[in-house]
């Protein structure tokens, strides 16, 4: 009997030790130092600003690790995912500003204009910019527990024009996109591209006053004058979005910014002849055209590591003769060109040709095209660095010509202007002659001859009032923010970027270029978007 | 003297004739041989007292006239002698039952008559032979349904098995270990190779592969993808006795990847009409591959013992030491591998303890991989040396600042030579465990089972300045790991055994077992100690699988059995409220050859009908944490400049709440047979295996989560097929044995559902392309290619495809699944012959119908390519039969690159001679040499059709080697 006890006694125990084992399932993530609960992030606003400097980041940088390691999306290389790249491949590897040598999946489709819906850099936009979209939601469920400290509600303004400029994008690329501003796992209801637009309009508007004064937060967070810039762009596009002309809107926000303290850089730091190739030097933060940086990418060549942003732009653009030390860098990744769409928008200041007659200067100090050893015309485009002029207008020196902070030479300091001045003055200028109400031609004629007389050094390209056209205009945003993410939205504007009306080198494929479908004026929603969720119709034509 | 002795005796002697019994003296020998037997229990019946049998099987111990005597010894039938007189001398009969073979399930074993699920045991006469360096190459071949394939040709390398074809798409496909009753963590730490390195091949008793979900259940949700039981050789015999193995290994390369030699590649720069690029042509002929390559050298040397300590306690011990060197320059492996095991019996066989400890010291020097492709990639018309270089005069490509081409591959020679990548690995498992059999119930064991599992490694890599780099400022870097990983286990059960009447024979066992795994991963980069650039990341992680289990099986006269198990597993890895999964499983078996018809047959000695059916869980291989929010703090290279300052930043990473087990359903019908005897013998089993709630890594919408895919219950996958197995003795005299094995299975994977297509298979070239999909309808990992378009010569026409959709585009909807690299046939045939004292054994295999994408053809086979970026780069010779210039999308993912990698593979020939009482009576000696990698015959173009995963990239060649061994038994 006694054992007997013994061994319901033993029993009893064991049972209760294994009972108190369940309680080790509940494991505990923040054993490891880099694991965090919500409770520590919104802990104080202090550490809340790790979580809003997230939502900043996730335009700039690719994920948790730099340059690579821990991506924030998955299924495309992670270099490939980050922001500005996807930009420039969306919005100009699919014009005439730029072709590119890689084989890279769904690359060669961007310039040949047959994309697919199952694209990697259309999908990878979609992805990142919804996504920054929910973190934007999340902080701001979050933040709101914190308002009594005011830095946090500037915060939370700043996180709510991050994602009116996400919404902005994806309007832009897409469409037709849910409108989602809660954190939800449902599955979202498409909302059409006017209700968006309504949204991106109403948010900008209602955080104007929550955001800093012109240039009163730090370098690199956005004031009210983003949020009037942000909608002045809105504006400008108004007609092709929603049908409806707010071209008057869009100069009376333009005037806005135009009138802040932000200035177009005038300083000719490095003494090359012109103040416009300080906007992408290395120390652009510094220079003198931090004062133009309306909304501008952070990056740091030890820091702040990804194989996007300026990086890229400026590796991926050296090849062939190319001395990759001008350009502060270790070397170049040979991939990409311009064609000779862009580079005859400069004839007109041509100051020396080669033997066979192709353009090998300019007067204007904005033509930064590397033609020793390469091709005007292009013949081949994979795999043929030397076919078609190379750009070199990012640079990592700085004003006195060192080389950025890294010293391995592999990522770049420099920052990467999304909106800054100069393209306010083009909008105003667009938006008055496309009859809006509250400008006038002069002063647009003026504001693009500063823009004129700082990239010639001199007056000696300024225009006269009746040289200013629709047209000019067209061109002279090429010519100003070419390779800065602007072209596509630009030739869409004036019916320029699908069909016969205006052609390119290799548009559509053809080494002559050839006429798109219409329907391409949209990138097709991700087709494994569409698949989980049923909500959503495809764009015409994919 | 003499006086001191005997007044002890006499002092010994007195209470002994105050209690008026007597001493009863004897020997117990075996009837069979008539050796003593030492260790021999001798206890009087009904009673505790007794005492056991010394080294020369004598006993001596106090007993009455008249009362019984129970003789009881492992593998021999007990005996019951009545005491009378003071001599008793005894002889035991050998156990022919208990000798019958027994099968390790889980938790318990069976003799293979009582097994109702699909269950192969191979045990160490039949394994495979040779240098084994990595435990699962024992049985490559030898299972139907089990393909094992190394994962390149390094010593020590991965091996990769798949159970009955691939079972899961995010989790883990690893069948489970379980070592000795540990089952072992999933996966391996950094600068360890394989995780079952830290087993000596030759301790290894048996290896029992679990196939079915009947037979796996028992170990619920760890073993959707099946079960390989390892159980290491035990301390028997009476003697000691001891073994001594050697081996000496030449590893050979065979077969270099097909690249342009001088001549060739000089000419077609030459034809270019480039004069830049001919400008940069050097003057050497260089075979870049044969300099990375060498023949390498390995030994092994093995010393155990098993004998048994004062007749109680068998005891096994060995020492093992591995030295093995790869066949890429730079490539070692040593490791020293000790073990112990010991099995005490206490209290007349009523406790039962058995301790076994492993350890093992791996130091591993890593050959540099990137050489691998780089000598495919290097010029061959340069040499390896220039002494112009700055990078220790090895030839590099340079740019205007005197660092290398960021873009250029940096020479094959230099990788090898200059960089230090080495680890160290220390590995113990240890367990405790302790059966009880009650005294007052005998028919009930509890047993408890106590284990750890505790791996550590060091590791660090070091490129010197001299190694050439694209870096201004290089300067040499340096980056050190350590890893650590804890595995705890605590099981416990009882062990219900009875039978009645000799008819009803139950079994049962209910028992609780806790597991919990734990990993600390830390590691410092260094690009220069100066630069500032140093980092520290520390990751760490935890789970814990929590389950009840218990098991009744049920045998009706040896006639019919039934076997029923439920087992209730919890892990931490899912939300609460889905942390519990049920599984059951239920197998009949019906052994004919016991019916009344047949028990007097000639022919059919045995034949068995088996059926069986079990769910199995699985989360295995699937991230901890998923169902929680949580943050990530970014690096301190990831950080974003916010003013003046650099701010870490916080990213909510994607969760998933909803996360289930997924469930694998296999239904199981076998036939056991065996013939003449079991001169023939062999099995038929036919299955499918549903798996639902599969968990794969799939697209969600950013807009409802923080990242655009998570791992998510979503699809259902059916895996089909059969199996056959045969293994007979055609001849067998006294000189001569001839033995024969032979399998074969069928197996088809299915993806039955799957909403959301997933692209899988990264290659080289360009940046970020896969050529792999999961696709609903089709096998997972099918190759999904654009169909290429040939000229009349039957050669393809570059850029050209089929437009599948005929929309005048090509682009991803033109892309078609083809093929998978799966095998749809797997065979295995082995033979031995035994002649006198001769032995000669043949090892083969075949896969049929597994393609291979030969990314090494596809990426380095474009014209243009070869003088791109201001350097010249190598071509592939299949240059010669494409013609390509460009490196783009379309030609990267042609189908022409997919190709039939079926073969036929001569693993193993080994011819042995065994000299028996070799100068004494105890002392045998067997000398053998053997080839290993004999012969493969393909239509595959690559270096080797057995590429698992079928993305033929940079693939370590597998040597052959020539082994010549020697075992000494005394």
């Amino acid at each position: 009997m006694k054992k007997t006890y013994k061994i319901i006694l033993s029993l009893v125990i064991t049972g209760a030790v294994f009972t108190s084992c369940h309680d080790d399932l509940n494991v505990d993530p923040t054993i490891d130092p880099d694991s965090f609960t919500e409770e520590n992030v919104f802990a104080t606003a202090e550490d809340a600003k790790g979580a809003l400097a997230k939502l900043y980041a996730s335009l700039a940088l690719t994920g948790q690790a730099g340059p690579a390691g821990q991506p924030d999306i998955t299924g495309i290389d992670e270099g490939t995912s980050q922001y500005s790249r996807m930009l420039f491949n969306l919005n100009e590897l699919t014009t005439d500003n730029a072709v590119v040598g890689w084989g890279d999946p769904g690359l060669p489709n961007l310039h040949e204009m047959n994309w697919d819906a199952s694209n990697d850099f259309s999908a990878a936009m979609y992805y990142r910019l919804a996504q920054e979209v929910s973190f934007c939601n999340s902080f701001i469920e979050n933040a709101a527990q914190l308002t009594e400290n005011t830095e946090v509600a500037t915060y939370i303004g700043e996180a709510r024009f991050l994602r009116a400029f996400a919404y902005f994008n994806l309007i832009d690329f897409y469409g037709d996109v849910p409108l989602v501003t809660a954190v939800s796992t449902d599955l979202p209801v498409q909302n059409t591209r006017t209700e968006i637009f309504q949204f991106v309009e109403a948010e900008l508007l209602e955080i104007q006053d929550l955001l800093k004064e012109s240039q009163a937060n730090e370098y690199g967070r956005v004031d009210r004058v983003a949020a009037w810039a942000l909608l002045s762009k809105l504006y400008l596009n108004a007609e092709v979005w929603t049908g409806e002309q707010l071209y008057t809107e869009a100069i009376t926000y333009a005037n806005k910014v135009i009138q802040s303290s932000y200035s177009i850089n005038t300083t000719d730091a490095n003494q090359s002849g012109s103040a416009y190739d300080e906007l992408f030097l290395a120390d652009n933060n510094s220079n003198g055209a931090q004062n133009e940086f309306i909304f501008a990418l952070n990056f740091d060549g030890n820091q702040s590591r990804t194989y996007g942003g300026t990086t890229f732009l400026i590796h991926a653009a050296i090849g062939g003769s190319m001395d990759p030390a001008v350009y502060g860098v270790n070397g170049g990744w040979g991939g990409t060109r311009t064609t000779s769409a862009l580079v005859s928008k400069f004839d007109s200041s041509v100051s020396d040709r080669d033997a066979d007659g192709y353009p090998v200067a300019w007067n204007d100090g904005r033509a930064m095209f590397h033609t020793d050893g390469q091709t005007y015309e292009i013949n081949t485009i994979a795999n043929t660095f030397t076919d078609g002029y190379a750009v070199s207008k990012f640079k990592n020196v700085d004003s006195q010509g060192n080389a950025g902070s890294d010293t391995g030479g592999e990522f770049t300091d420099t920052d990467l202007p999304l909106i800054r001045l100069a393209e306010i003055y083009l909008t105003y200028a667009e938006a008055v002659l496309r009859g809006g109400a509250g400008g006038d031609v002069n002063t647009a004629a003026g504001l693009i001859n500063q823009l004129r007389t700082r990239a010639y050094g001199n007056s000696s390209g300024n225009i006269s009032v009746s040289d200013l056209t629709l047209g000019f205009i067209l061109d002279e945003r090429a010519r100003e923010l070419y390779w800065e993410g602007q072209r596509r939205t630009d030739l869409i504007r004036y019916g320029y970027f699908t069909g016969a009306s205006y052609l390119w080198p290799f548009k559509g494929g053809v080494k002559n270029g050839t006429s798109v479908d219409s329907y391409r004026v949209l990138f097709p929603l991700p087709s494994n978007i569409l698949s989980i969720n049923s909500n959503l119709t495809q764009n015409t034509g994919y | 003297m003499k006086l001191i002795q005997t007044i002890k005796l006499l002092a010994f002697l007195i209470p002994l004739g105050a209690f008026s019994q007597q001493v009863v003296t004897g020997t117990v020998t075996d009837a069979g041989t008539g050796t003593p037997i030492p260790g021999v229990n001798v206890v009087i019946k009904g009673t505790t007292q007794g005492t056991s049998t010394d080294f020369d099987g004598n006993f001596q111990m106090e007993a009455e006239n008249g009362t019984v005597l129970q003789f009881s010894y492992i593998g021999f039938t007990t005996q019951e002698v009545a005491v009378s007189g003071t001599t008793m001398n005894v002889s035991l009969q050998e156990d022919t039952e208990q000798l019958e073979e027994v099968v390790v399930i889980g938790y318990g074993a069976v003799s293979q008559k009582d097994v109702t699920g699909a269950v192969d045991q191979v045990t160490a006469e039949d394994f495979n032979k040779g240098p084994i360096v990595s435990a699962q190459q024992l049985i490559q071949g030898k299972v139907a349904g089990v393909s094992i394939s190394s994962g390149g040709g390094a010593p020590g390398e991965g091996q990769n098995i798949i159970i009955r074809g691939q079972g899961s798409l995010s989790l883990s496909s690893n069948p489970l270990y379980v070592v000795d009753g540990i089952p072992l963590a999933d996966g391996n730490i950094g600068g360890s190779r394989n995780p079952l390195n830290f087993i000596n091949p030759n301790d290894i008793e048996s290896m029992t592969v679990l196939k079915d979900a009947s037979a796996t259940a028992i170990y619920g949700a760890r073993a959707a993808n099946g079960v390989i039981m390892i159980t290491t050789k035990k301390g028997k015999g009476r003697e000691f006795k001891f073994n001594y193995a050697a081996t000496t290994t030449v590893y050979d390369p065979t077969d270099f990847v097909e690249v342009m030699n001088a001549d060739q590649f000089r000419s077609i720069i030459q034809n270019s009409g480039d004069d830049a690029a001919i400008s940069r042509l050097g003057n050497s002929d260089t075979n870049w591959q044969d300099e990375i390559y060498r023949q390498a050298i390995g030994f092994d040397h093995n010393f155990s013992t098993t004998g048994n300590i004062k007749g109680f306690m068998p005891v096994r011990a060995s020492l093992g030491y591995t030295d093995q060197s790869g066949i890429l320059k730079g490539d070692n492996f040593t490791r020293t591998t000790g073990s112990i095991n010991l099995r005490p019996m206490l209290f007349d066989g009523h406790l039962k303890i058995e301790l076994n400890g492993r350890g093992s010291y791996t130091e591993n020097a890593f050959g540099n991989r990137d050489a691998i492709g780089a000598a495919v990639d290097f010029d061959p018309t340069q040499s390896i040396y220039d002494p112009n270089s700055p990078f220790a005069n090895y030839f590099t490509w340079l740019n205007a600042q005197g660092a290398q081409n960021s873009l250029a591959p940096t020479n094959p020679v230099a990788l090898v030579d200059l960089k230090d990548d080495t680890a160290e690995v220390r590995h113990l498992i240890a367990n405790a465990k302790v059966d009880y059999q009650l005294h007052f119930f005998p028919d009930l064991t509890a047993t408890v089972n106590v284990g750890i599992d505790k791996s550590d490694s060091n590791g660090r890599t070091i490129l010197p300045i001299e190694m050439p780099s694209s870096q201004n400022d290089w300067n040499g870097s340096l980056a050190t790991y350590s890893n650590k990983s804890t595995n705890k286990l605590f099981d416990a059960y009882l062990t219900y055994t009875k039978d009645i009447n000799e008819v009803h024979s139950i079994n049962a066992v209910a028992g609780y077992s806790y597991q919990s795994f734990e990993f600390d991963n830390d590691s410092y980069d260094s690009e220069a100690e100066e630069d500032g650039n140093d980092f520290i990341f520390i990751d760490r992680w935890e789970s814990v699988l929590l389950s009840y289990f218990g098991r009744l099986n049920y045998s009706f006269d040896d006639r019919y059995l039934f076997t029923a198990t439920l087992r209730a597993d919890a892990s931490s890895k899912l939300n609460p409220d889905d942390r519990w999964g049920y599984f059951p499983s239920f197998a009949f078996a019906w052994n004919i050859n016991n019916e009344q018809f047949l028990e007097n047959s000639q022919v059919i000695s045995n034949l068995k009908i088996r059926l069986g059916y079990g769910e199995i869980g699985n989360v295995s291989g699937l991230g901890d944490y998923l169902y929680l929010t949580r943050y990530t703090q970014s690096q301190s290279n990831a950080n974003y400049q916010l003013g003046s300052g650099f701010y870490q930043t916080y990213r909510p990473e994607a969760y998933n709440e909803n996360l289930r087990w997924e469930v694998g359903n296999t239904l199981n019908a076998g036939i056991d047979f065996g013939l003449f005897n079991n001169r023939i013998s062999g099995s038929v089993n036919a299955y499918i295996k549903k798996t639902e709630d599969l968990i794969s890594l799939v697209t969600v919408d950013p807009f409802t989560n923080f990242s655009n895919a998570i791992d998510k219950n979503i699809g259902d996958m059916e895996n089909k097929g059969i199996e056959f197995e045969i293994n007979a003795t055609p001849v067998q005299t006294e000189d001569f044995t001839w033995n024969v094995g032979y399998n074969i299975s069928f197996n088809d994977n299915e993806l039955t559902n799957l909403p959301d297509e997933v692209e899988v298979g990264g290659i080289n070239g360009g940046t970020g392309n896969s050529i792999q999909l999961h696709k609903e309808g089709y096998a997972p990992y099918s190759f999904w290619v654009y169909k290429q378009v040939y000229d009349d010569q039957n050669r393809p026409i570059e850029g050209a495809v089929v437009d599948r959709n005929g929309d005048n585009q090509i682009n991803n909807a033109d892309r078609y699944l083809y093929k998978d690299p799966f095998a749809d046939i797997i065979m295995g045939f082995n033979t031995s012959v035994n002649y006198k004292n001769w032995d000669l054994s043949v090892a083969t295999r075949a896969n049929l119908g597994n393609y291979a994408y030969n990314n090494m053809a596809s990426s380095k086979t474009y014209g243009l390519r070869s003088r791109e970026n201001s350097i010249l780069t190598n071509l592939h010779t299949d240059y010669f039969n494409t013609g390509f210039n460009t490196l783009t999308e379309v030609n990267l993912q042609s189908d022409y690159y997919v190709q039939d990698a079926s073969f036929f593979k001569v693993d193993n020939i080994t011819l042995g001679y065994t000299l028996r009482d070799f100068i004494d009576d105890d002392l045998s000696v067997r000398l053998y040499g053997s080839v290993q990698n004999v012969l493969t015959i393909t239509d595959y173009d690559g270096l080797d059709p057995e590429i698992y995963g079928g993305i033929d990239n940079n693939f370590y060649p597998r040597p052959r080697s020539f082994v010549f061994g020697v075992n000494l038994d005394f």
